[in-house]
């Protein structure tokens, strides 16, 4: 649904985004993770064919984002990080507005308003000034504006950003209702816990360049080359950190607070492996517990490394 | 078909409308206006009358309606070149500031529409005062002196005026990303339209021969300024003296070189002689509002600002079109993309 083959923007002799490449298939939601300024706006501008790349390209459902611009905004609903509101228009006469701008009949505008005022629970609004109302609201009527043309991609710039916490998981609710209509979803955030849930794959950028991309769970564990295990054992504690240290997967072993650290490589089958060869040696393990932090561990990992 | 009212009524126009309308500003701006409009002329009327009784006692009805129609005409121009500046300018940068132009690029709308729909909903306002300050321009005809086709070329100028303010002010607009800046700028083309354009005529006048017998027309550009040909039309004929210099250093033929314009009256003597009076001289400049010599030789001048006036509404429109859109078609600075590998510096 989604490709993006080489994509570079240049701006005077700073390079935003260094022939990134990633593919989203359809009905995916694709968390785009990277620190601000990573390049993440500027590739969704690039995809909503508000900016022109410097070079690479990129394609939704087919349309060239360069060359069949009317094409691609007539399949993509977009919300940007920031944005703004009319003043003096009401929640429908605002979605009204942008209903026909996308040239669908009066008619059908008026349910088109209804059912998304319904989808994103604001039905009690529609006859509220926009601009008075809070935050958390806006983001959503924004996000009811993206939808006015059943748009098959959304390309969402950090919807959640600036929201309290209960705003946010009612933005997820949505998000999640909407990968339930079968809309591909791209969707960027610094957040990183809330994509983990959320996300189907997962594309880390930092510095202009992609770092790792592909389903979550591939991600993580192939940026996870260093997960920890915290150990506790009853008494034998060095005993246990001889049978650990000469394992494969372990890469370094210490004592923190009474507990055993182990920083070892690979899924949870090696972590099984390190439980099974302690519980074969006799010892007796009353807590074994990765600590890794998911995706966030993986993000930090993968955005700390010096590019190039 | 589709594609003329899809550019006439598109949903730009009808928020712009909805918007506007519902903020005090508009009412405000419009009883602002007419109190303006309706006090300049009332207090006008009262110094011609007051001037005219003090010098003879009496002054003929069709000249009240002629100066007083000058007067309305020439302020009503300049408080639109007041208004349009200010309805213009941040049209396009004021969507910027707001953050909302980006939810109108990712929409069909082209960037012509947004234009044309910003410049629409402007100009009916425009339109709307023109329409409430026709009752106050009726009171002249209570004097007479004024032409119903003379109302309808002023108005007319000041309309194009007011469309060219307009177009400018999108111009700037879309040209600097803030507000501010493009009101700077639309008003100050507002004053090269409306002062510098005429003053060109004082600096840069026609040179003319003395010997001539009908005084020349000023410069054409001269005529971009609505102050020239609403004073032509006001007083049905051109600016006496204006935007012409003779050659000779002279104030031009019908001061002293004047043709006559009407033979000596000769009559019978009761002696069976003949008797004549002298001939009368009298000034032979231009009459009417045709220009008589130069670029629109022939012309009224009403139809040459006009045109003038339109084709600066057509370069700006021209630019704006050219400048909105956030992916240009036009870019003869376009960079190359670096190859695979090149090294950047990265941000």
């Amino acid at each position: 649904m989604i490709a993006v083959e080489q994509l570079t923007k240049v701006y005077g002799n700073r390079s935003a985004l260094d022939h990134v490449s990633f593919e989203v298939p359809e009905r995916e939601i694709f968390g785009f993770v990277g620190p601000n300024g990573a390049g993440k706006t500027t590739t969704l501008r690039i995809l909503a064919a508000l900016l022109e790349p410097t070079g690479g390209k990129a394609f939704i459902d087919g349309a060239d984002v360069t060359k069949q611009r009317e094409r691609v905004h007539m399949r993509i609903g977009y919300m940007p990080d920031f944005f703004g509101v009319y003043d003096q228009l009401t929640v429908g006469e605002y979605l009204d507005f942008y209903a026909a701008c996308y040239r669908q009949s009066k008619r059908r505008r008026q349910k088109i308003v209804e059912d998304l005022l319904a989808l994103v629970g604001m039905i009690d609004r529609k006859h509220q000034l926009v601009d008075t109302l809070s935050r958390g609201l806006k983001q959503r009527v924004c996000l009811a504006r993206a939808l006015v043309h059943d748009p098959a991609v959304l390309l969402l710039d950090e919807p959640a950003s600036g929201l309290d916490p209960r705003a946010r998981v009612e933005m997820r609710e949505i998000l999640k209702e909407l990968q339930g209509m079968g809309k591909t979803i791209v969707i960027s955030s610094h957040i990183l816990p809330e994509l983990t849930d959320l996300c189907t794959m997962i594309g880390i950028i930092d510095r202009g360049r992609m770092r790792a991309t592909g389903p979550v769970r591939e991600v993580i564990a192939g940026l996870a080359t260093g997960r920890r295990l915290r150990i506790n054992v009853i008494g034998e504690k060095d005993a246990a950190i001889e049978i650990l240290t000469p394992l494969e997967s372990i890469r370094h072993v210490e004592s923190v607070n009474g507990a055993i650290e182990a920083e070892y490589v690979g899924d949870e089958r090696a972590a099984a492996d390190i439980l099974f060869a302690l519980t074969g040696a006799g010892i007796r393990v009353s807590s074994f517990t990765p600590v890794d932090g998911g995706l966030e561990d993986a993000f930090l990992k993968a955005t700390s490394e010096e590019v190039g | 078909m589709n594609a003329v009212s899809n550019a006439l009524w598109n949903p730009i126009v009808a928020k712009e409308y909805r918007t506007r309308m519902r903020t005090w500003r508009s009412p405000f701006a419009i009883t602002v206006y007419i109190l303006l409009l309706g006090g300049l002329g009332w207090a006008a009327f009262s110094l011609i009358v007051a001037s005219t009784s003090q010098a003879f006692g009496a002054g003929s009805g069709s000249n009240y309606g002629q100066l007083l129609f000058t007067f309305l005409i020439i302020f009503q121009v300049a408080l639109l070149g007041f208004i349009t500046p200010a309805l213009t300018a941040g049209a396009i940068s004021g969507e910027r500031e707001r953050q909302t132009i980006d939810l109108l690029f990712v929409t069909p709308i082209s960037p012509f529409s947004i234009i044309w729909g910003k410049l629409l909903a402007s100009m009916s306002f425009v339109i709307l005062l023109l329409v409430l300050s026709i009752p106050i321009f009726s009171l002249v005809f209570l004097f007479g002196g004024i032409e119903l086709d003379q109302v309808v070329y002023a108005f007319a100028v000041t309309g194009a005026t007011a469309l060219t303010l307009g177009f400018i002010g999108i111009a700037f607009s879309t040209l600097f990303r803030r507000t501010l800046p493009a009101t700077v700028a639309a008003y100050g083309a507002a004053f090269v339209l409306f002062v510098g354009f005429f003053a060109y005529g004082y600096v840069f006048p026609t040179e003319a021969d003395p010997s001539v017998t009908i005084a020349p027309a000023p410069p054409a550009v001269t005529l971009i300024s609505p102050v020239v040909p609403l004073l032509a039309i006001a007083s049905n004929q051109p600016i006496q003296g204006y935007g012409i210099r003779y050659k000779d250093g002279s104030q031009g033929p019908y001061l002293n070189k004047g043709v006559p314009a009407q033979a000596g009256l000769c009559g019978p003597t009761v002696n069976g002689g003949v008797t004549c009076s002298s001939a009368v001289y009298q000034f032979s400049f231009a009459t009417g509002t045709t220009l008589p010599s130069g670029l629109f030789a022939g012309w009224q001048y009403w139809q040459a600002s006009i045109l003038m006036q339109l084709l600066i509404c057509a370069v700006a429109l021209l630019v704006s079109a050219l400048v909105l859109p956030p992916v240009r078609r036009f870019r003869p600075w376009r960079r190359d993309a670096p190859r695979p590998g090149r090294r950047m510096r990265s941000s």
